[in-house]
């Protein structure tokens, strides 16, 4: 399966955010999306999950040959700031959507399996989201992002505020996820997107570009990579 | 000093005058035609330059004139036992009092002063002198004419009023140097927006007295009074000189103006706070429902406070004063002709009663932040079949929740026009409970779409439409407007039930065709 988008633009009254995206993505690998602050990373994610209407372009998923519109329940896209709906309890809110999902979630398990899944207590299974920890939040948005299987995963900043034995149990959990589906994570952290993922793509100048690896080692590929969104300087 | 006073100003304009930008950029239809570059363009900023030193010019006098006309003499005219010119002064000098401690002008943090002392590093002594010069002297400018012209009018000697603003100036600047002098004790930062409660039970037994002797017949003497304001020009220039001597005038704006942020923290993040406080966390609240509905049971059980509750409440009001009425009527027959003739010509004010008492707005507002603020990132939640399915379950649930107290009033009208007399057309019961009925289901189905088409808040919760506050400020307007209408029952109620009935299908066509589209979080 691949994800393509084609010349995708957007802007901003006279601002060109995003100038023209063209960039085909596999399944099976995590993508790490590296630009510079205002570069559009979440313009970019905001346009795939139809948050914003994009100016031009188009994407799409291709399977054999075959090419499909991406449908809403395609997209799994967790935020940065994990946002849950206060008034249920864990427990609630994974019924709700288990409910809700009946027809597109394959393989359905107990709620306590999920749970487990996530590592997330038996204690705190039936408390008010209003009352969940940082990290508990991002378990729990993570969580309803993956039980229907997407096929594509955007992630965006998801593992900066949290603290390591979370952040580590994450990037697991991604990584056993990678199968399958294309993951799209950005981050400012260059040391995670090298630790994690298995191609750098960089947003700059409105476009996107893969960094080639090929035979650099680690300390020549991060400097190549600082070199390239270097050049993209503020316009 | 010169240059110091010219910065502060300049600082203070730019802020409001990249305000005024700001705001015009919030009208609906107006910011299409104002460039990206707003903030560059020299024609736009001088207009709103010339609107800024205006506003400067004009809201030196215009607070003081208000306050004169509404807090000293609007209510100084209620009390007839007492001379007029002993109640002005009576007021004045208690309210001069309050404000002297709660607006002193020194130790209130306001951005222009965290800009300047904290930002860039201006001298601080110099920078809070300027400042507090300057607000002072705008005091006196601005007291002065309305000392005269109310003064005057109700009988205060010339010589008091000339000396009255500059008392007041005294005042304050008393007030000032005593605050100055306890930091220097025990260094304690007084901060005029955080005050203590000793403070504000010292200012609650002031106003008692300003508006509450004079109705017993009991006023300051004029000569006492001319006294504490002769003894305030004595202390006030004693305190100017402490004033200018202080030298701690750094770390004390520090302290003051570090809680200016958290201070604004605490107002964005209160909002959120005080709608996640709505929450019940009864955990006897469950429900066997599925999907949305599930979804919404919960909600409203766990909101019952906002919703059930206060609408059973408000029923229960009506269902009481409905009660008084009947009994009044029972005791005093000839009551009846008057309240016949209000029932059958006063429907339209309960245009406005149905507004006041409607939950709608309070429902919106607990589902963006308790609910769809985090839902709306989910991209299940925002696929159209769900929008729709969730929009008209919670239109059901709110109708549910408001129609309780609109047939109350709706039956009780009737019942009221029966017991005082009846009329000659028996239509005009059924118009009654009807057209009330409507009236509530309009302002349910109204709120519950203009949250559906124009959501108006972003993933941060805050407001970014200017349409959305507009819409709410005309529906009052409209309602206001319509409850000075006085008309018969059976005309007003049949335009209003027409009306309420095409609103209701217009509005529901246009979610239907639009809210897969606008009901998102905007960025």
């Amino acid at each position: 399966m691949k994800f393509v988008i084609a010349h995708l633009e957007k802007h901003f009254e006279k601002k060109e955010v995003l100038r023209d995206i063209d960039f085909t993505f596999e399944s099976g690998k995590i993508y790490g999306l590296l630009g510079r602050n205002g570069a559009g990373k979440t313009t970019l994610f905001n346009c795939l999950n139809r948050d914003i209407k994009a100016d031009a372009g188009s994407f799409y998923l291709e399977e054999d040959g075959v090419r499909r519109e991406v449908r809403a329940e395609d997209i799994g896209y967790v935020l940065s700031t994990p946002t849950v709906p206060e008034f249920l309890t864990g427990r609630e809110f994974l019924k709700f959507f288990l409910d809700i999902n009946e027809k597109t979630v394959k393989h359905p398990r107990t709620i306590d399996e999920y749970f487990d899944e996530m590592s997330i207590v038996p204690e705190d299974r039936d408390k008010l989201l209003k009352d969940y920890s940082h990290g508990m939040k991002n378990k729990m948005q993570m969580l309803v992002n993956i039980i229907a299987e997407p096929a594509l995963l955007l992630l965006d900043e998801p593992l900066t505020s949290l603290d390591v034995v979370v952040a580590e149990e994450m990037k697991q959990l991604l990584r056993s996820l990678k199968k399958d589906r294309i993951t799209i994570f950005s981050t400012h952290l260059m040391d995670l997107a090298l630790d994690l993922c298995d191609e750098i793509v960089l947003l700059s100048g409105g476009r996107l570009e893969a960094v080639d690896k090929s035979d650099l080692d680690d300390e020549a590929f991060r400097e190549k990579i600082i070199a390239a969104l270097r050049e993209d300087g503020h316009e | 000093m010169n240059k110091t006073l010219r910065i502060s100003f300049s600082l203070k304009n730019t802020y409001r005058v990249n305000s005024i930008l700001y705001a015009l950029k919030q009208i609906p239809l107006v910011k299409k035609l104002l460039p990206a570059s707003l903030y560059r363009v020299r024609g736009l900023k001088r207009f709103a330059n010339v609107l800024s030193i205006l506003w400067e010019i004009l809201s030196m006098f215009l607070w003081k004139i208000l306050y004169f006309a509404t807090m000293v003499c609007g209510m100084g005219a209620l009390y007839e036992k007492v001379p007029q010119d002993r109640v002005f002064l009576h007021i004045l000098l208690l309210l001069t009092v309050i404000g002297a401690f709660l607006n002193t002008g020194m130790f209130n943090p306001t951005r222009d002063k965290y800009y300047a002392v904290i930002l860039m590093r201006m001298d601080a002594r110099e920078f809070a002198l300027v400042d507090y010069g300057y607000t002072i002297l705008k005091g006196i400018i601005g007291f002065l004419p309305c000392t005269l012209f109310f003064g005057l009018a109700r009988g205060v000697s010339l010589p008091l009023c000339l000396l009255i603003p500059f008392a007041a100036a005294g005042m304050k600047l008393t007030v000032a140097a005593g605050y100055l002098w306890d930091y220097e004790r025990r260094g304690v930062a007084y901060n005029e927006n955080r005050l203590g409660k000793w403070i504000w039970a010292g200012a609650g037994i002031l106003l008692a007295a300003a508006y509450g002797l004079p109705a017993l017949g009991v006023v300051i003497p004029p000569a006492a009074v001319a006294a504490v304001f002769a003894a305030s020009l004595v202390t006030g220039a004693v305190s100017a000189c402490r004033i200018v001597r202080f030298s701690g005038y750094r770390p004390m704006l520090q302290r003051i103006l570090s809680q200016l942020f958290s201070q604004m923290d605490a107002a964005r993040g209160a909002a959120k706070q005080a709608a996640e406080n709505l929450i019940s966390a009864d955990a006897a609240i469950v429900s066997r429902k599925k999907g949305f509905e599930y979804l919404n049971e919960l909600f409203v059980k766990r909101h019952r406070k906002i919703l059930w509750k206060s609408s059973l409440r408000i029923a229960a009001v009506c269902l009481a004063l409905l009660f008084i009425v009947l009994l009044v009527l029972w005791l005093e027959p000839q009551a009846k002709e008057a309240t016949n003739e209000i029932v059958m010509t006063f429907l339209p004010y309960f245009v406005f009663i149905m507004y006041a008492i409607n939950r709608g707005t309070g429902f919106t507002k607990a589902l963006f932040f308790n609910c769809d603020h985090s839902l709306l990132t989910y991209s299940f939640y925002k696929q159209p079949k769900m929008v729709l399915k969730l929009f008209s379950i919670r239109l059901r649930e709110i109708m549910k929740i408001n129609l309780v107290p609109a047939f109350v009033i709706g039956a009780g009208l009737a019942l009221l026009l029966w017991a005082s007399g009846g009329t000659e057309n028996p239509l005009d019961y059924a118009v009654l409970i009807v057209s009330i009925l409507c009236m509530s289901m309009f302002f349910s189905v109204h709120y519950l779409t203009i949250y559906y088409l124009l959501q108006p808040y972003n993933a941060g919760t805050e407001m970014k439409s200017g349409t959305y506050p507009l819409v709410l400020s005309v529906t009052y307007l409209v309602c206001f407007v319509i409850m000075q209408l006085r008309m018969e029952i059976l005309l007003f109620g049949v335009l209003c039930i027409a009306f309420c009935v095409l609103y209701c299908a217009a509005a529901c066509i246009l979610v239907y065709k639009l809210a897969p589209k606008t009901f998102r979080l905007r960025s």
